[in-house]
């Protein structure tokens, strides 16, 4: 399986400012320090092994949607984040060369950031396009068609030409869509969500996001163990520290770094992908928030095999 | 982990031994709790949590700590002191060094057991 990141943030879009441009070119042109280059090919090379990523890159702005590729002609996709209209025109792309228009969507919830990229999904105006949209929640198609109303957006959800498919799953039911199994567990978040299992042919990807693991409800965190269990990768919602998630931000709906690392840990997962990034967040901010998580792995993984920490962006793609 | 209570100085100091993890945040959150309790029926003690021998705690731990702190309410000061240094840096990623009062020396031991 590949999974490719369309849409990272949390809570709402961001855009990169002038001044935060202005900033990493400045960084870049004293790291150069004088140095010239033949082309723009050398001085990328340059950059790409001599500047840290939130300089050279940006972790991006699009809310949550993330694609995971491997399933039987179908695309797979977790979330309408505002990634979803990339997303979109990519999949435009590769239909044209011959890919199958059907679309298994996998939603978390149906707050706003996490439907927000539908009315400009571009397939769902083709009429020989089929989407099939999972929740565990039975409010979804209301909530879909809610936010395409006249007084929110122009073009109402009945003039999409796309056949649509509605299917609402149970907790611990495992179902499969185009040749992958799914599970879906129930998390703590306003209106609930839900997180998603996903295996195929032994690999296997979780998706949890929008998921607050409550002080008083330690319980709840062995079922999110056996959840994550063994997984090759876990997407995870790690968007407060620990200290706000507990104090200021309780009850916001979120977790953090270091719960996401201690269940994956306690898991025996392979791979932690941080996501569902503070929109307040510098690059700086994320770079330093990673850096800190791969830290406290360091300190708190015993005699545990070492679990892969990586800071997700915009553009990211992982081989799972 | 293992765990000691005295009484010493008019304050009551507590003393977690080993590490807090997903196996013994049970025991410490019971241990704690009960410490801010007696804190609490001593007439308001402040609680020192003494973390020298304590090697390091994940985030159960450190969610146990929150648990006591909700219990001291405005009763009970709880003081964390004298972590090393992977707890000091375990502090500092979670944000706990804002959370709890973190002083850098040990009390003195030596006091009557609680």
């Amino acid at each position: 399986m590949l999974v490719r990141f369309w849409g990272t943030r949390g809570s709402l879009p961001v855009a990169q400012r002038a001044d935060a441009i202005q900033a990493k070119i400045a960084q870049a042109l004293v790291a150069a320090s004088g140095r010239t280059f033949a082309d723009e090919a050398a001085a990328a090379a340059f950059a790409g092994s001599h500047l840290p990523f939130s300089t050279y890159g940006a972790y991006g702005g699009a809310t949550s949607c993330v694609e995971i590729e491997g399933a039987d002609d179908a695309f797979i996709v977790c979330d309408m984040g505002s990634g979803l209209r990339e997303f979109g025109i990519d999949a435009l792309r590769r239909c044209a060369a011959g890919h199958a228009r059907t679309f298994h969507f996998f939603m978390s919830h149906m707050h706003w950031d996490h439907i927000m990229g539908f009315p400009f999904f571009g397939p769902a105006f083709d009429p020989a396009a089929t989407i099939v949209i999972h929740s565990g929640h039975l409010d979804t198609e209301e909530a879909l068609r809610r936010q395409q109303e006249e007084i929110s957006f122009p073009a109402p959800f009945d003039w999409l030409k796309a056949t649509f498919q509605f299917v609402t799953h149970q907790m611990g039911e495992t179902f499969d869509a185009a040749g992958v199994a799914v599970t879906l567990i129930r998390q703590h978040h306003s209106h609930d969500s839900y997180g998603f299992h996903f295996n195929r042919g032994g690999r296997s990807v979780i998706y949890s996001t929008d998921s607050e693991h409550k002080l008083d409800n330690m319980e709840s965190e062995a079922a999110f163990e056996a959840f994550f269990a063994g997984a090759d990768l876990v997407i995870c919602d790690t968007m407060y520290s620990l200290g706000d998630s507990v104090s200021l931000k309780a009850d916001w709906g979120h977790s953090s770094n270091i719960v996401a690392v201690d269940l994956c840990h306690a898991a025996g997962a392979k791979q932690l992908a941080l996501f569902h990034h503070e929109p307040s967040y510098t690059d700086e901010d994320i770079a330093r928030m990673h850096a800190e998580t791969v830290r406290y792995e360091e300190l708190v993984r015993a005699d545990r095999p070492a679990l892969e920490v990586i800071c997700t962006y915009d553009g990211l793609e992982i081989a799972i | 982990m293992d765990w000691e209570l005295e009484r010493s100085d008019g304050r009551l100091v507590g003393r977690p031994c080993g590490r807090v993890d997903e196996t013994t945040w049970e025991m410490f959150s019971q241990v704690l709790t009960a410490a801010v309790r007696e804190a609490a029926d001593g007439g308001g003690l402040p609680l020192v949590i003494d973390l020298t021998g304590l090697d390091y705690m994940s985030s159960r731990g450190l969610r146990a700590l929150t648990m006591a702190k909700r219990e001291a309410g405005e009763i009970v000061k709880i003081t964390l002191a004298a972590p090393n240094d992977r707890m000091r840096e375990i502090l500092a990623i979670s944000r706990y060094d804002k959370l709890f009062e973190v002083t850098a020396d040990a009390p003195p031991s030596g006091g009557p057991k609680a």
